[in-house]
């Protein structure tokens, strides 16, 4: 047997019963999918976004009640809002890459492939876009926070806190720890994101395409 | 009348016209019945779906196929899970009784089932090629449906032959 005959046989093939389709069942499912998927959507830009504009909500909130002294928060909200504006532009950056069902298939190969390369370098540089800013956001308001009580709290306060370093240190360690373990546990998830799920992927449809574009 | 009534109507028309590719590019990705239905369902959810954005750039039966092969592809990848239930020889047996072809045509409909099955077993886009290449199209086709260069067409078609034939050696051996 050759390949005239799978051709032969596969045309003479007969189609399945019922394989048309129910138009008005469509529109509910697509319907309903659309409004699942938009809701979905929402919810994923809302959180992304509001994050960071929560945080530059909070910090406006605190610098207004400090006042004039409380300028250099004026620097972790411009940060807050910075992040929140780059999760917006990858939105529409995402958007605007994004090729229909209806693409030549190797057009969304490619889109698929500049996709995922694009995700792995935003992961593996999560610490210049996201930790970076979100570290410097609040080093910058806690310091404001401590230098403005240091000003304001009557001298024998720190002058007796001094005395028992024990304490300032058992005070201060536990939220630097924490906050440390935060961002590496974050930084840590991503790079294995990347490992297990982005890098494979990439690789898998890289050789598909050098396959697909080889001579011979 | 309307343009919701108008595409509507283009969708039916196109559907009855063309409901072979739906059904073949259905079974190349899907041959578990139920996993069939749901890949079938999902095609022409985006083909009313990207009824719309069709600017008749390209003929009817190659949107279609483009639509098809994109909507499978992405639907093979994103249920992997599926491949580890999946019993090849049980379910395209079962999708061959729905066609209902007579006794006298068993062989035929045994390669049919075989053929099905080897397509499954091929690579991503070798799976999208050969069903195109089966339906007779021609390089100029392929290359429109795929967005490759003829050539890479020829060369990507020759491979693609050479695994399925590769695949079926065992299965025509036995039914020759």
């Amino acid at each position: 047997m050759n390949w005239n005959d799978y051709e032969a046989v596969w045309k003479r093939q007969e189609l399945p019963v019922g394989a048309g389709a129910d138009l008005p069942r469509l529109r509910e499912t697509f319907e309903t999918k659309r409004r699942r998927l938009a809701a979905t959507l929402l919810v994923r830009d809302l959180l992304e976004t509001s994050a960071g504009l929560f945080a530059s909500g909070v910090f406006a909130y605190v610098w207004w009640h400090i006042g004039k002294e409380g300028w250099p928060i004026a620097l972790a909200i411009i940060l807050m809002l910075g992040l929140s504006g780059f999760f917006l532009r990858e939105r529409l950056r995402a958007h605007r890459h994004r090729l229909g069902p209806d693409a030549p298939l190797l057009a969304r190969l490619e889109a698929e492939i500049a996709g995922l390369r694009h995700q792995r370098h935003l992961l593996l540089n999560l610490w210049s876009w996201y930790l970076a800013p979100c570290a410097g956001a609040i080093v910058i308001f806690v310091a404001t926070l401590v230098r403005l009580l240091i000003t304001q709290a009557p001298p024998e306060l720190f002058t007796k806190l001094w005395e028992h370093p024990i304490v300032v240190v058992g005070v201060i360690l536990p939220v630097v720890a924490v906050q440390f373990l935060v961002f590496w546990g974050v930084w840590a998830l991503n790079r294995r994101a990347v490992r297990k799920g982005v890098e494979p992927r990439l690789a898998e449809l890289e050789k598909l395409h050098r396959d697909l574009l080889a001579p011979n | 009348m309307n343009p919701s009534a108008d595409r509507a109507s283009l969708f039916k028309t196109w559907l009855e016209e063309h409901r072979g590719i739906v059904v073949r590019v259905t079974r190349s990705f899907a041959p578990a019945p139920a996993d069939a239905a749901d890949l079938q369902q999902e095609i022409l959810l985006q083909l009313w779906i990207s009824l719309s954005s069709y600017a008749g750039q390209a003929k009817p039966s190659t949107w279609i196929y483009r639509v098809c092969l994109n909507t499978a592809m992405t639907w093979r990848r994103g249920t992997a899970r599926r491949e580890k239930r999946h019993e090849p020889e049980a379910d395209i047996a079962h999708l061959a009784t729905e066609a209902g072809s007579p006794a006298d045509q068993a062989g035929e409909r045994e390669l049919l089932e075989k053929l099905y099955a080897a397509i499954n077993a091929l690579p991503d886009f070798d799976r999208a090629l050969v069903p195109l290449s089966l339906d007779g199209l021609a390089y100029r086709e392929i290359a429109e449906i795929t967005g490759l260069t003829e050539n890479h067409v020829g060369v990507a078609l020759t491979r693609a032959r050479q695994r399925l034939a590769q695949l079926m050696k065992g299965v025509t051996d036995e039914l020759e």
